[in-house]
């Protein structure tokens, strides 16, 4: 999709530049828009499962999330390593930006000797057509240079720095992703229990989400492009969806890295568990197969995350939820609001 | 430095220009030594210097896959360390162009398709069949989608590689006891120099360039050997995947 059919305009209030712990709430206390087949809703995050039925499948991301941001050093002088995607033991695909509010691209050259968390690192080769994105080669173990050094990447629109554990899902399970699969953290333990109480299902997969800082910061025209992620659809996982849609319940991805592994697994009608990589684009120009239901945050203008909502829910039901959303002053980005949508009929 | 204690040792085929180059820088950024070779020595050369950006140990051996004589040298340079991590048969010719019917190309113009495409590749896994075993090593074997699609005027590249295509199957399990992997990757259209001769310019300048296939290079090399080996691969796939 063209960037300016992904055009709304969000008041720049909008955005949860805190936690909804810090103003006062309860994770599970955040609003939940929700878009039905003709009219919007709105609820708390708490009353999901008087909102879903008994017999439906969520499907949760087990990824948990990294402290990726790493302070370093080169011929370039000082700036900040967020690491995006791990290639391999030692090799990963960072962004170089100059700080939270200041993005790259730093320069840099194969030869230059560059040093991130206490590790000597090998830059190899810009990402094909994505210069703020290189691939590294590590002369260390950057896992325990996290441990030591590391913190979460965040961007300027934050008022502070917070800690890991508020970038933590109660799924949280296989340590991957570089910034927070952030549809999962209004649940709560409270909200599990009554999801079970109520006959509702829960099967896990992982996706490891990269940086997004092309989306907070776009580039150029157009919606950013899209890069690999990593992800496995466990058989246990393929197994739960079949049997649902068999016995008549809704599958509902909680989150866009859910849906975008899900439509990835998809073989002949059927998700297949698979562990690979991912850089399957989701839109308007393909149909969505796997889930009936998205539980997700709320996203900004011209971002591919809107792109994918529309496709999947209807440009002008997403765009009539949003308005209503604006009216009401729900909050923007991970720390924000969540937002129900069924799929277009 | 621990990175010193071990460099891997990879020889690609092939690597003056186009995919070959691309593959070979990815190899020296992630830090192998590497043996290269192609037919055009001057360029191969060129390849070699710009190369030594990362401090990887390049040897460049000018020469044609199809002449024992180039093997046999590559052979001895690898047995001059301590085994083989990889290798890629990535050298291919296209045949006479423009391409032709494959009623209309002559007995001996598809044999030396097969020599270069097919018997070359062959002969190589066997000359270092040795040392690849020592280091538990991949073998990738550079396909198209030529192989598959029946495409008229692709007839006698296309079986070349499909034939190559099932070379590589065979020898993953053949060669499995040895613990050496074998694989298949289909880059997809590139604009790359052997691509040039075969197509319009306006078709040729369609095609992304050859670095985009650089990430799927750095997946591969990041996958443990018994998820890839007797697989087939397309470089530019929206999913790289091996079944859960």
């Amino acid at each position: 999709m063209s960037a300016s059919s992904l055009d709304f305009v969000r008041p720049p209030l909008l955005q949860a530049t805190d936690t909804p712990e810090d103003r006062g709430l309860a994770r599970d206390e955040v609003r939940l828009l929700v878009t039905e087949r003709r009219r919007t809703e709105h609820r708390l995050f708490r009353d999901l499962p008087q909102l879903l039925r008994p017999g439906d499948l969520l499907v949760v991301n087990e990824s948990a999330t990294l402290p990726a941001s790493l302070p370093a050093r080169g011929p370039a002088g000082e700036f900040r390593l967020n690491l995006s995607t791990r290639y391999g033991p030692r090799i990963w695909l960072a962004e170089p930006r100059w700080s939270v509010g200041r993005p790259g691209p730093v320069p840099l050259t194969p030869s230059d000797r560059i040093e991130a968390g206490g590790v000597p690192l090998h830059p190899i080769l810009a990402f094909p057509g994505i210069d703020r994105l290189w691939f590294f080669r590590a002369d260390g173990d950057l896992t325990l240079a996290m441990r030591r050094s590391g913190s979460p990447i965040r961007y300027g629109y934050l008022a502070r720095p917070h800690e890991l554990g508020d970038y933590q899902t109660i799924f949280a399970r296989v340590p991957g992703s570089s910034e927070m699969p952030s549809a999962g953290r209004p649940f709560t333990a409270r909200t599990v229990r009554d999801l079970e109480a109520r006959g509702i299902r829960t099967a896990r997969l992982w996706l490891h989400a990269g940086v997004s800082s092309l989306e907070q910061e776009p580039g150029g025209a157009g919606t950013p492009p899209v890069y690999p992620e990593p992800f496995e659809v466990p058989s246990e996982t393929a197994l739960a969806i079949r049997r649902t849609r068999c016995e008549g319940g809704r599958i509902v991805a909680v989150g866009t890295t859910v849906i975008r592994a899900l439509e990835t697994a998809m073989r002949d009608g059927v998700v297949q568990p698979v562990r690979g990589f991912t850089s399957r684009v989701l839109g308007p120009e393909r149909p969505f197969r796997a889930v009936d239901g998205l539980l997700t945050g709320l996203h900004d203008p011209r971002t591919s995350h809107l792109s994918l909502l529309f496709g999947f829910g209807g440009e002008g039901r997403v765009r009539a939820s949003y308005r209503e959303a604006i009216e009401r002053g729900y909050l923007w980005h991970e720390f924000g609001d969540s937002h129900l949508l069924w799929a277009a009929a | 430095m621990t990175a010193r204690a071990h460099r891997p040792l990879a020889v690609v085929t092939g690597a003056s220009r186009g995919l070959g180059e691309v593959i070979a820088r990815v190899l020296a950024g992630e830090g192998f030594d590497l043996v290269l070779t192609a037919r055009d020595g001057p360029a191969l050369d060129a390849v070699r210097d710009r190369l030594r950006t990362w401090d990887s140990d390049v040897e460049a051996l000018p020469g044609d896959v199809t002449d024992p004589g180039l093997r046999s040298r590559v052979a001895a340079s690898v047995r001059r360390r301590s085994g083989l991590d990889l290798l890629v048969n990535n050298a291919a010719t296209l045949g006479p162009t423009p391409l032709l019917p494959l009623l209309a190309l002559r007995p001996e113009e598809l044999e030396q398709i097969y020599r270069v495409n097919l018997v070359g590749p062959i002969a190589l896994v066997r000359e270092l069949r040795a040392p690849l075993a020592v280091r538990h090593g991949l073998v990738v074997n550079l396909s198209s989608d030529a192989a598959v699609g029946g495409y008229p005027t692709w007839g006698g590249y296309g079986a070349s590689k499909a034939a190559l295509d099932l070379a590589s199957l065979t020898l993953a399990h053949e060669l499995a006891a040895d613990g050496i992997a074998v694989t298949s990757v289909d880059p997809g259209e590139m604009r790359t120099p052997g691509a040039e001769r075969a197509f319009s310019a306006e078709e040729f300048a369609q095609r992304p360039p050859p670095d985009s296939t650089v990430p799927f290079w750095i997946w591969l090399l990041g996958q443990p050997h018994d998820a890839v080996t007797g697989r087939r691969f397309l470089a530019q796939a929206e999913h790289w995947g091996v079944r859960a």
